[in-house]
């Protein structure tokens, strides 16, 4: 039944492309709408969840957030080194990290940091860079493999596309590749930030001595000792003026990193739910087109049907034959959909990692299958009901 | 042996056919000439189980297969029945293995196409669409998906409709041929091809007394 069930879907072949085509489209759309969204939601969320609080200067609370977390966006500016050193004083502090970014290594996003702001994150080879050390750097899994750069390499970063410095930078360690935005990103010691830029803006003659922590930072990532410290922290130093180390005044930015997130969120909600009206949509239209597309099939099969039918095959097994006929149809559309949207998924993971975004082709929501599962429904089922319907009006003996 | 037994059969809109009683020995081969509307294709159908009579019985070696249900027809007709069409009854986008090959949607055994359609000239056209056929090629295509199956009973209805009679006497010539020793009834206007047949059936006398074929009382 198999091979005659092939044979007469390659004679109603563009019906076949047709009806394939039709779900293609819709699983597929619907099934990467649905990926997309929440791996955007979770990526977000979790990382959000890391922190305590942040603190930078003034401006967009959303920038700040985006910047610091998701390496997205540029930085609002800088801050003295000496907030840091103010909350490292702090007994409700646990932890201080700060952040700069300031060039970019082939397009990658250079971060000036503190070697625990990697913690959670394995190496996958080498080692971690050195706090005390410059000019040595740990880069992401991808950033390795696009650049081809491999540990004792050196690599040269740059302010723009035309102005490159001259300080090569080692390569330590290779982290182990995560599917975040951190596969994407070359981390090196907060020093060697303000010490490459110290040669690109001064040049040799005029060179920072080395180890002073005198610079600017684009935050200071804080956990706390209790959740609670947050919000009272957070009060303290927003909006709270100092001075830095040239005698200007520079007003600060506190955030809770949750509810910054949580706000961006509740405004892409809207989003989401109109993304889900659509795949709604494509997916009722998917309904009427392949059943429209199926109700002619089966005319045109009428007369095949009764063919068959006076030449005695029964109405059970024509049943059985365009039920497998539709039955693989459904199977390989189905497939082809999940690939396609996988494949989308990679694309727009190389678009989306530009904004922070880490889309994991092989991450998987349990809604995925029961989607194709309905997709798949909704292919065999309007067979099922036209045959179902000739075999009530089975032309045999009427 | 086939009785027909007081059938009658009526259509929408249509008189009804009543039917003389009727033997078809097995074995022997018949041929149901008249006109059209006399009732020759819906014998065959109902023969076949394809119609059911309104009334009276048809009677397949000592069963009333018009009493049977429609399932046990339709096995009846793909295990015992070989039926053959004036317009084939092929599917043109498929080949002619495909086309015989169908029959094994039912279980039915293929492996004698390749020697019938040796013998019906055809065997070069095996895996040729039916749409690049002839007519004649396609008739004997749908006399090999007949025949196939080895069936004990032969239904032929206008199997030369669509030919030009040199073709369909070559036709006629090689279904009787190939069906010696089954009982086949074969329905057809020309008058010329009585020759090929044990016995010729005026339908168009369809009442008065039964009509025993076996008893000789055909027409010339």
């Amino acid at each position: 039944m198999l091979s005659f069930a092939l044979k007469n879907m390659a004679i109603k072949k563009i019906q076949v492309i047709l009806i394939v085509i039709s779900i293609v489209i819709s699983a597929g759309v619907a099934v990467l709408a649905y990926n997309t969204s929440n791996q955007v939601r979770d990526g977000i969320t979790d990382t959000a969840g890391w922190y305590s609080a942040i603190i930078g200067p003034s401006g967009s609370k959303t920038q700040l957030a985006m910047n610091t977390m998701y390496f997205t966006d540029e930085p609002l500016g800088t801050v003295p080194y000496s907030v840091v050193g103010a909350l490292q004083r702090d007994s409700r502090v646990k932890k201080v990290i700060p952040y700069a970014m300031a060039d970019n290594y082939n397009g990658y996003r250079v971060v000036g940091t503190a070697s625990a702001y990697l913690e959670s994150k394995e190496i996958l080879e080498g080692r971690m860079f050195d706090d005390s050390g410059v000019y040595e750097v740990v880069l992401g899994a991808s950033v390795a493999k696009v650049c081809d750069v491999r540990v004792g390499d050196e690599i040269f970063t740059s302010h723009s596309a035309s102005e490159e410095h001259t300080e090569p930078l080692k390569v330590v360690g290779i982290l182990k590749e995560s599917h975040s935005v951190f596969d994407r990103t070359v981390f090196t010691q907060l020093k060697t930030i303000w010490e490459v830029h110290e040669h690109g803006e001064h040049g040799e003659e005029e060179e920072h001595e080395h180890g002073e922590m005198n610079g600017g930072i684009c935050a200071a990532i804080v956990t706390t000792q209790n959740p609670a410290y947050a919000m009272a922290l957070v009060n303290e130093y927003d909006g709270k003026i100092i001075t830095d180390d040239d005698g200007d005044q520079v007003t600060l930015q506190a955030i809770e990193p949750m509810e910054t997130v949580r706000s961006i969120l509740e405004e892409a909600d809207s989003t989401k739910y109109i993304v889900y009206v659509l795949c709604a949509i494509i997916l009722v239209m998917n309904v009427m087109v392949i059943s429209i597309i199926t109700l002619l099939n089966m005319y045109n099969s009428a007369k095949e049907i009764s063919l068959m039918r006076l030449i005695g095959i029964s109405m059970k097994k024509i049943n059985l034959l365009y039920i497998l006929q539709n039955g693989l149809i459904g199977i390989v559309s189905v497939a082809l959909a999940f690939a396609v949207s996988k494949i989308c998924l990679l694309f727009m993971d190389s678009y989306a990692s530009s904004m922070g975004v880490v889309l994991d082709t092989a991450r998987i929501y349990p809604a995925e299958w029961v989607i194709l599962a309905l997709v798949f429904a909704i292919a065999v089922l309007p067979t099922v009901v036209c045959t179902f319907v000739m075999a009530r009006r089975d032309s045999i003996n009427e | 042996m086939i009785e027909i037994k007081g059938v009658s059969k009526s259509f929408k809109n249509e008189t009804a056919l009543d039917y003389k009683d009727l033997t078809f020995e097995a074995g022997k081969s018949y041929m149901l000439l008249g006109a059209s509307g006399c009732g020759k294709s819906t014998l065959l159908n109902m023969i076949a189980g394809i119609l059911s009579p309104d009334r009276g019985r048809i009677i397949i070696d000592g069963k009333d297969m018009s009493a049977a249900p429609q399932k046990e027809k339709d096995r009846f007709r793909i295990e015992k029945i070989g039926f053959i069409f004036q317009d084939f009854k092929l599917i043109n986008e498929m080949t002619v293995a495909d086309n015989i090959g169908i029959l094994r949607l039912e279980g039915i055994d293929t492996s004698g196409m390749d020697s019938l359609l040796t013998r019906l000239g055809i065997a070069e056209k095996k895996n040729k669409k039916v749409k690049t056929l002839s007519g004649g090629q396609k008739q004997r295509a749908a006399i090999v998906r007949a025949l196939v199956k080895q069936p004990d009973i032969i239904l032929a209805d206008e199997p030369t409709g669509n030919l030009n009679y040199s073709i369909g006497e070559q036709v006629i010539k090689e279904l009787t041929q190939a069906a010696k020793g089954k009982t086949l009834i074969a329905v057809t206007h020309d008058e010329r091809l009585r020759p090929y047949f044990d016995c010729v059936i005026d339908m168009n006398d369809i009442t008065g007394s039964p009509y025993d074929v076996a008893q000789g009382k055909a027409v010339e």
